[in-house]
């Protein structure tokens, strides 16, 4: 886990255009006008649970703390709920520039370590890119095999049960133009690169 | 002398009335009880309880009983005198009676909000009321004194609030003097650039209410000036004030400034008051450009001719109008005021006080009032924000609270400085390009468009970190450290202890009384409060009156206010002054001291004691005799005449015996 290490902070340390690229990729230029009032933390429904609870994390970003913001589990805890949103007064967007942050780490190749909301983003994008359907079994499996492979034994009567309902496919699903959708996600994702 | 032995044909009638005031009292004393108890005193018709007697129809109770039981005294049980017993004696007045036959009684400081037990507080309150009630027989029937009021009005310090106060009067065809102690007029005010929230400039809406001050036909303008001496009272003010030599003659002085140009000193090279020293002047001067008045003046201390005695005086020369003139002596003007407005504003904290901000010792430390000069257009440095070695900064930290919330110096919220910080985090912003910091414990920005202002700072980029500094060093530890202010800080929103690097650090200096508020206190004879503003005789209800008739706050000397507030309290002070002169006359309370002359044997004790002069001789009668328009009724020579001769009305020696025997009798 991520936290802030118990040391003074030097202004070296910390990256001044944070907050601008995060702002710029998550479209909410509002964000530096939180007047860090707690309301996002306290509407948050897995806070109790986030290393930073939201508002820490605004502030953190407007202040180019950009190491322990994308090591921090927060950005991936965060349900995309959007109850945060909702209610605060500013207006911030506050669960686009979770996104922001999640995308941002990716691209970064940063994450808490052996943390597996990372992997399972990555595993459900792959498979969905490759085949154009999501396979539950497929990405349940290598996900494990990624993050927790010593908890697939305890797992395997539960996987038993779902592939005798037939709720376990060992083939995997797909689409018949599957060239098309590429091409689609190819635009988008120069599209994302380019922002 | 016994009550029934003066009325022996049945005595007066008197109506006791007790009240609850909701349960400031009735929650401690037994109302019921009281009343029970005071109908069982001598000579009392009625006695009667209700919830508020002041409201309307508790007046109108008293009204009622006073015709229809023929009362001719009335002792009311309820708050302070000072509250409500003018509300009273207007009852007894509408209702035929004399006012002067009223008595009131405590019992709500005095009683119910300091007994503890219930039990004493209705038997002090029984006492009390015993008292009254004994008391009030021996009242005689007075007659307010009426005095006629000066038409003028006296308005000390020339800020924006005494400006404001002197320009509403003066429209209003009264005659005002403003007596100003700098050579100009303007205060604080006139230092700024820029004012917060609408960024208007200063200058561009002071300067022509300035020169409006100068040019009104109604207003008497004395800069460089100081009130020496205050006697008199509501509507008859003498003042005595000292007109500080300048060396020259204001009235021949056009302003041309070509002494200036002309001095022996090529150069300007003394530090120069109005720039807080940031910039440099002449012996001869003008403070700033839009001074107002317009006038030069020489400043001994540094002038060669004041100095040796021995200097070409090319000023003198140069001058074509002969304005200068070196012989000048201070002048003392004597006039006559009706009502007196204090705006004597506020002076800054001295930020040396903490030294772990190292003012004084960093140059590059900075007091908010010094970067106002520094970023206005006519300041030392045209407005730019320049370091004192000449460098732009490019990191700027502005630290709030300085001398202010803090038990050290003072426990109050200075009210202005969260917002004139972010004015300045703007306007450093806005020329230098740099990245600025505020260190705030918390933001207030109660006001029309403030919070506003707030966020457009905040979407400006500037850096707003929640936490008070605890020191600024330069002592580096990092490479990038190196050369700079270092400030460290806990930055409570990220939850971390911070160093953060900058070339200026400007200190958010709170506001102060004035260093001598308590001498000119007790010239006005007001009162201060615990943190020494000059005080409001009610926070809420009488925010611009003072506990002396006739004398009124405006400003900044009242306690912190922004010019928005200043003005509109000065507005409130002008309005309450001329509401007390337009009428013409005060009345005053009949409570004054008189002579019975059978009794006078002319010994002169009284005449060297009165404080107020109020006493003369009568040489052809040999007697002592009292100028009433002028007793304040204070009772020194009602105690010091030997023969008892100086008597004081509603202090009658009846009176007190009587309210004396009534709480002693009844313990
Ligand atoms: C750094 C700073 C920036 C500020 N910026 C803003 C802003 O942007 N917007 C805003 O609304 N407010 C601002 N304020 C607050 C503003 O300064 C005050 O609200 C305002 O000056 C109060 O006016 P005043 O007339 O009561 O007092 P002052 O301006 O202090 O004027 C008092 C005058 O009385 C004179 N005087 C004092 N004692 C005597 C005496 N015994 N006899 C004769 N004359 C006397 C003084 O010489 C002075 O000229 C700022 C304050 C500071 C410190
Ligand atoms: S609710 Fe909005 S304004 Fe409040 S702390 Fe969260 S992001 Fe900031
Ligand atoms: S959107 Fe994310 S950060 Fe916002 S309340 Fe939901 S879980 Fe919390
Ligand atoms: S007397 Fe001399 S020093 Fe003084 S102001 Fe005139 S020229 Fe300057
Ligand atoms: S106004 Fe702001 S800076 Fe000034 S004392 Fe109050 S909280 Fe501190």
């Amino acid at each position: 886990m991520a936290s802030l290490e118990p040391r003074i902070h030097y202004e070296a340390d910390l990256d001044p255009s944070f907050a601008r690229e995060i702002i710029a990729s998550s479209g909410s230029p509002s964000l530096m006008s939180c007047i860090q009032c707690g309301t996002c933390s306290s509407a948050c429904p897995l806070s109790l649970y986030m290393d930073y609870t939201p508002r820490r994390i605004i502030a953190m970003v407007r202040e180019g703390f950009k190491k322990e913001v994308l090591r921090s589990r927060t950005i991936w805890l965060c349900a995309s709920c959007y109850a945060c949103t909702v209610e605060c007064p500013k207006q911030i967007r506050i669960t686009d520039v979770m996104y922001a942050l999640k995308r941002y780490a990716i691209r970064e190749g940063v994450h808490p370590p052996r943390f597996p909301i990372p992997v399972l983003a990555r595993l459900f994008y792959d498979t969905v890119r490759r085949r154009g359907r999501l396979t539950e079994s497929w990405v349940v499996a290598r996900l494990y095999l990624q993050t927790m492979p010593l908890r697939i034994p305890g797992m395997s009567t539960l996987g038993w049960k779902l592939l005798r309902r037939g709720r376990f496919p060992l083939l995997p699903e797909g689409i018949r133009d599957r060239r098309g959708l590429q091409r689609v996600l190819r635009v988008v994702e120069r599209r994302e690169v380019a922002r | 002398m016994r009550a029934h032995e003066i009325y022996p044909n049945g005595g007066p009638r008197i109506g006791v009335y007790v009240c609850h005031c909701g349960f400031n009292i009735a929650g401690k004393v037994n109302v019921r009880e009281v009343v029970e108890f005071a109908k069982t005193l001598p000579f009392v018709v009625v006695a009667r309880e209700y919830k508020f007697m002041c409201s309307d129809p508790g007046q109108e109770m008293i009204r009622e009983d006073v015709r229809e039981h023929r009362l001719d005294r009335v002792v009311v049980a309820a708050c302070s005198p000072s509250l409500h017993e003018a509300t009273f004696r207007r009852a007894l007045e509408q209702a035929g009676q004399n006012p002067f036959f009223f008595q009131m009684v405590n019992i709500r400081e005095h009683v119910s909000w300091v007994t503890e037990d219930p039990r004493e507080a209705t038997e002090k309150a029984k006492a009390l009321v015993a008292a009254a009630v004994r008391r009030v027989i021996f009242h005689e029937p007075l007659q307010r004194r009426r005095v006629p009021v000066k038409d003028r009005v006296l308005v000390v310090g020339g800020g924006i609030a005494g400006i404001h106060a002197a320009l509403t009067l003066a429209d209003a065809g009264k005659h005002v003097y403003l007596v100003e102690r700098e050579p100009t007029i303007g205060g604080h005010m006139a230092m700024f650039d820029k004012t917060f929230p609408t960024l208007d400039c200063a200058a561009c809406i002071l300067t022509p209410k300035m020169s409006q001050v100068a040019a009104h036909p109604n207003i008497t303008l004395w800069t460089y000036s100081e009130v020496i001496q205050v006697e008199g009272f509501v509507g008859n003010f003498r003042v005595r004030v000292r007109r500080k030599p300048r060396y020259v003659i204001e009235e021949l002085c056009v302003g041309c400034l070509q002494c200036i140009d002309a001095c022996v000193y090529k150069d300007a090279r003394f530090p120069d008051e109005f720039n807080l020293g940031l910039g440099k002047r002449k012996p001869i001067y003008i403070p700033f450009p839009q001074a107002t008045p317009r006038v030069v003046l020489i400043d001994p201390e540094t002038c060669i001719w004041f100095k040796t005695g021995k200097c070409k005086q090319t000023c003198l020369e140069a001058c074509e109008r002969a304005a200068i003139d070196f012989k000048q002596q201070e002048r003392i003007e004597e006039i006559e005021v009706g009502a007196i407005i204090l705006a004597t504003g506020f002076k800054t904290f001295d930020a040396r006080r903490i030294p772990e901000y190292g003012y004084g010792k960093y140059p590059n430390v900075y007091t908010a009032l010094e970067v106002e000069r520094l970023v206005n257009a006519s300041g030392p440095t045209g407005g730019e924000v320049r370091l004192r070695d000449g460098r732009i900064p490019k990191r700027v930290g502005i630290i709030h609270c300085v001398g202010s919330r803090d038990e050290r110096f003072n426990r109050y919220c200075s009210r202005v400085c969260c917002m004139y910080s972010l004015k300045l985090a703007h306007l450093i912003k806005e020329r230098t390009g740099a990245e600025v910091y505020n260190f705030y414990i918390d933001m207030r920005t109660p006001g029309k468009g403030y919070e506003e202002f707030y966020d457009r700072l905040l979407q400006e980029g500037v850096h707003f970190i929640r936490g008070r500094v605890a020191e600024v060093t330069d002592w580096a530890i990092t490479p990038d450290e190196e050369g700079k202010l270092i400030i460290r800080v806990e930055d409570t929103l990220v939850g971390a202890v911070r160093r953060i690097p900058v070339d200026m650090v400007v200190l958010a200096v709170g506001l102060e009384p004035q260093p001598d508020a308590d001498e000119v206190r007790r010239m006005f004879n007001i009162s201060c409060s615990k943190e020494g503003f000059f005080l409001e005789r009610h926070p809420k209800l009488a925010p611009v009156s003072t506990f002396t008739d006739g004398i009124f706050l405006a400003g900044a000397c009242q306690g912190p206010k922004d010019i928005p507030d200043s003005v509109a309290q000065a507005g409130a002070a002008a309005a309450e002054a001329l509401a007390l002169i337009d009428k013409g006359f005060v009345e005053l309370e009949p409570n004054t001291a008189y002579i019975v002359e059978a009794l006078c044997s002319g010994c002169k004790t009284c005449i060297g004691l009165c404080p107020y002069n109020a006493i003369s001789f009568d040489e052809a009668r040999m007697i002592a005799v009292i100028n009433e328009a002028l007793c304040k009724g204070c009772g020194t020579c009602v105690a010091a005449c030997p023969s008892g001769a100086a008597r004081q009305h509603l202090f009658e020696d009846a009176q007190i015996f009587q309210e004396i025997e009534g709480v002693l009798a009844y313990v």
